[in-house]
């Protein structure tokens, strides 16, 4: 069963299919963007202080040892 | 029966309940939400997601027919989103996708995508709704879609567009920032973006047009899997590429401060002897800047809360934590003057700060050049600071610039006719006010400045 306690917006959930349509052509002409760029030589490193979006699979713990 | 205490804010999601168990917070499971919880638990989901520092790890206490209890591990202090600076923002908002990209390649997806899912836990962003979690159905688009703009990538854009000061609107809006609302309230130019007009825009539009629909029966729209990994790729990428104008325009704070090298570490070396004393574990600075003397501190602490008003300073010290990978400093935005309220239903669902820092209780507080700005700028007598500092803890390290301080002197000009009103921001009247609240323990000068330092304990 499925049970919902807010309200997801109708309007929102049909959006979600132009959004999608979007999203998918941004991220087409960046991936043809980026192929370019890499082939010029002009990709650049950055350090973010975040990762991309996929986990890293670990099984392992890895807890935070950070310095007290 | 367990006899304890319903969370007041627990009430939305029918899955289950925070319980407060003497003093420890657990998680009571209902039956309709037992098939989602083995499957995650049983998979190895679960597990997996603790592995990774996504979600609060948590352990079984109880599993009866009626009802499973998990206990999981417990937060000192919570903050909330309308507490954090621009860069913790961002994380929860990353998490958030994170953590849905994820539960999709496993076949779940969150069915909130709340805010006040997410807190801060030993120097990151975790998410802290363990029953939030649904079977991924085929083809169906992202329910919690609409929720994720109005709590996450909104606030981010007003902040982007109108400065930090807008990450604050959720402590109005606890249901995230109305899509209408938000889409009136960026430029023109945000409708020329594609990712912009169709996340905000398009959406205010669709929400608008479809508000009348209260025949309730939700048609049914479908949405690729792929598709929705692409809306929730899209907005990772641009939220992490999100920072603030402002950022550049700040400088070296402690460059800009009266203080000479020498009365600096003069500073911290009073600071250190007499913390030292008490050895505390827990400490809170009020107006702490970047963390700057918390870092200087060499005790074992525990846990350090750091709150300035400043967006920017936060930002600055939780870059700090993040690039050295320091789990005990948990920086956050306060206005002293404007402390969080307690609010939601019943003005219960999210405790004021005042509340939150009395059950806390940390053993030290530290007020570093910050009475000057709590007297001057906001008008607040002496009995009234002193009041408020006797509530946090039993030490107060309090320091007083006096009147000749660069700083007390701009302020005080700034009072123009009305400068002689504060004729009685003084050390007498200082010292009068807060021993009412407090014994003196020690009191000592900053050599070759205008400062003084006290170390209080309250009566």
């Amino acid at each position: 069963m499925h049970f919902l306690y807010f309200d997801p917006g109708l309007g929102a959930m049909i959006a979600q299919a132009i959004v999608a349509a979007v999203a998918g052509v941004v991220l087409f002409s960046k991936g043809l963007m980026f192929k370019i760029k890499s082939f010029l030589g002009l990709v650049k490193n950055d350090d973010d202080l975040f990762d991309d979006i996929d986990v890293k699979e670990s099984d392992i713990e890895n807890k935070n040892t950070g310095d007290k | 029966m367990i006899n304890n205490q319903r969370h007041p804010s627990s009430f939305r999601d029918p899955s289950g309940y925070v319980i407060n168990d003497q003093g420890i917070f657990k998680r009571v499971i209902n039956p309709i939400y037992f098939k989602q919880y083995s499957s995650l638990k049983d998979s190895g989901f679960f597990d997996k997601l603790f592995n990774n520092n996504l979600l609060i790890p948590h352990s079984e206490e109880l599993s009866t027919e009626s009802k499973i209890i998990i206990i999981p591990e417990q937060i000192p202090f919570i903050t909330y989103p309308y507490e954090w600076c621009f860069l913790q923002y961002k994380e929860a908002a990353l998490l958030t996708l994170k953590i849905q990209k994820y539960a999709l390649d496993h076949n779940y997806s969150l069915k909130d995508a709340s805010a006040f899912n997410v807190t801060f836990h030993n120097g990151q962003a975790v998410f802290i709704d363990t029953l939030s979690f649904d079977f991924y159905r085929e083809n169906e688009p992202w329910r919690a879609y609409k929720q994720f703009i109005a709590h996450f990538l909104g606030p981010l854009l007003l902040a982007y567009y109108h400065g930090a000061q807008s990450l604050k609107l959720l402590s109005n809006f606890i249901d995230g920032i109305p899509i209408k609302q938000l889409a009136s309230m960026l430029p023109y130019k945000t409708k020329l973006n594609p990712f912009l007009y169709s996340n905000v825009h398009l959406l205010a539009k669709f929400e608008d047009k479809h508000n009348d629909d209260y025949e309730g029966k939700s048609k049914k729209t479908t949405l690729s899997k792929k598709a929705q990994l692409n809306i929730i790729t899209t907005l990772y990428d641009y939220i992490k590429k999100m920072s603030l104008k402002e950022h550049s325009e700040w400088g070296d704070y402690y460059t800009k401060m009266n203080y000479s090298d020498e009365a600096f570490k003069l500073k911290s070396k009073i600071i250190n002897t007499w913390a030292n004393t008490i050895k505390p574990k827990t400490v809170i600075d009020v107006g702490g800047n970047d963390g700057t003397f918390l870092r200087l501190l060499n005790q074992d602490i525990e846990q350090a809360l750091v709150c300035d008003v400043d967006n920017n300073a936060v930002d600055f010290n939780y870059k700090k934590v993040k690039t050295n990978k320091e789990t005990y400093m948990l920086p956050f935005v306060l206005d002293v003057l404007n402390p969080s309220p307690s609010l939601g239903f019943n003005n219960k669902e999210r405790t004021s700060f005042i509340e939150r820092i009395k059950v806390y209780e940390p053993q030290l507080t530290l007020a570093l050049a910050v009475i000057h700005h709590i007297t001057l700028t906001g008008n607040v007598t002496f009995n009234m600071s002193a009041e408020f500092f006797a509530k946090f803890s039993k030490y107060l390290i309090i320091e007083f610039p006096k009147p000749g301080d660069s700083w007390v002197e701009r302020l005080l000009n700034t009072k123009g006719e009305f400068k002689d009103h504060f004729n009685f921001y003084n050390v007498k009247n200082f010292e009068s006010a807060f021993l009412q609240n407090f014994d003196l323990v020690e009191k000592t000068e900053i050599t070759n400045t205008k400062r003084v330092m006290y170390f209080l304990k309250r009566k």
